[in-house]
């Protein structure tokens, strides 16, 4: 077919659409969908006891940093998935995670100091993983849908922050449901469980967005 | 001194006249939005060379950037909703077509990897291979001699391997009759390359 007849097919066919809000919007609207998932988790799994306690300086900045990675790293997606956007906002979110995963990281060597060797127990914490993964795919699904025009522009930077965004979220979500804030040892397994979920989503969001526009 | 004077003079009405034709286009855009299909249709008409121009910068054959456009406003036409008028829309619109551009020179790149590929295992067995390299040229034959609406449904559905809906807007024959047109090709492929049998 020739291309004139094209444009003239596509405009005999033309619907009304809807407008995408702003990236900001789209951001405020994830992050109450966010709160709201985090929110029933909650309510389901009850909050920790020590909650009621003030948070430690450090716990305050793990959970700054996580809040601060799963905000910028939204915004990202959210900019990232429109076609005019700069690619730099891919550099948005690299020092909140940067600042996060040194969170976890002096966490970790800290207590490797404190305790020495011995005292470490090197072990997988599976409820960390379960919840956080089990959490922060199905976020991640609902982050692929509203950045689903992404698969003919970025798929895979897109889905990549998008669910790094979603798996942060679950990370704060599950220091708010923790029964003890436990060892900093456990912060490993939340980047350990972040990390699966960013790479899951990077691997076969892209596959699950071309199939789903086709 | 002499030079600068009136270079400046014809870049300066250039520049004011490619804004204009900006916000041109981005109201039309906006019209288009809100499903006004004749403002779509100025838009797609009037942007179609500088389309053309991006793709045929990455693309050299005309074929492939030609489809290459085709790709950008289909493209275009599902994102639609994602366009803000309140930003210039040249960036928008240049975006999306580099992006199909790049898309089919890598398809390209790798379809001439696969071919050199094959040209080698065809130079290793040349020897009992005459066989073979004479029915692929039956078969290119028997392509050519069929008709245009089949030869076109054959080309998208099977050799590209588009989506039938993909296929429909490039071709502009419904679902349907792609898939009657691609049916008979085989079954006259199949009749001319075993001699006649059904």
């Amino acid at each position: 077919m020739k291309t004139e007849e094209m444009i003239a097919r596509l405009a005999e066919d033309l619907r009304p659409v809807r407008r995408m809000p702003s990236p900001p919007v789209l951001l405020a609207l994830w992050t109450v969908l966010a709160a709201s998932v985090i929110g029933l988790a909650a309510l389901v799994f009850g909050t920790r006891e020590v909650l009621g306690r003030p948070m430690t300086g450090f716990d305050l900045m793990h959970s700054l940093a996580a809040l601060l990675t799963a905000l910028l790293a939204g915004l990202a997606a959210f900019e990232l998935s429109l076609p005019d956007r700069d690619r730099r906002w891919a550099w948005l979110p690299l020092p909140a995670i940067g600042l996060w995963l040194g969170t976890m990281g002096v966490g970790c060597v800290g207590e490797l100091v404190q305790a020495g060797l011995d005292g470490i127990r090197f072990h997988v914490s599976w409820p960390c993983l379960q919840f956080i993964i089990g959490m922060g795919l199905p976020m991640a699904g609902l982050m692929l849908w509203l950045t689903r025009h992404a698969a003919w522009i970025r798929p895979g930077p897109v889905a990549g922050f998008g669910a790094l965004s979603a798996a942060a979220f679950a990370s704060i979500g599950l220091t708010l449901v923790h029964p003890t804030f436990g060892p900093l040892m456990v912060l490993a397994w939340h980047g350990v469980a972040v990390l699966v979920v960013t790479g899951l989503a990077a691997l076969f969001g892209p596959r699950l967005a071309w199939r789903g526009k086709a | 001194m002499s030079h600068a004077q009136p270079l400046c003079l014809m870049l300066a009405p250039g520049q004011v006249a490619r804004d204009a034709r900006d916000l041109r286009w981005s109201a039309l855009m906006g019209a288009a939005q809100a499903g006004d299909g004749a403002a779509y249709a100025t838009l797609l008409a009037e942007c179609l060379p500088f389309l053309r121009a991006i793709c045929r910068a990455r693309l050299r054959d005309a074929t492939e950037a030609e489809d290459a456009v085709q790709d950008a406003l289909l493209t275009l036409h599902r994102v639609r909703h994602t366009y803000d008028p309140a930003r210039p829309f040249r960036p928008w619109l240049a975006a999306i077509a580099e992006r199909r551009a790049l898309d089919r020179l890598r398809r390209r790149g790798r379809q001439v990897a696969r071919e050199t590929l094959l040209d080698d295992a065809t130079e290793l067995g040349a020897e009992g291979e005459a066989e073979e390299r004479l029915a692929a040229r039956q078969l290119r034959e028997a392509v050519g001699g069929l008709p245009a609406s089949q030869r076109t449904a054959l080309q998208l559905t099977k050799i590209e391997q588009l989506s039938l809906q993909e296929a429909s807007a490039r071709s502009g024959m419904s679902v349907g009759a792609l898939k009657v047109a691609t049916h008979r090709a085989l079954q006259s492929l199949r009749r001319r390359l075993t001699g006649g049998a059904p």
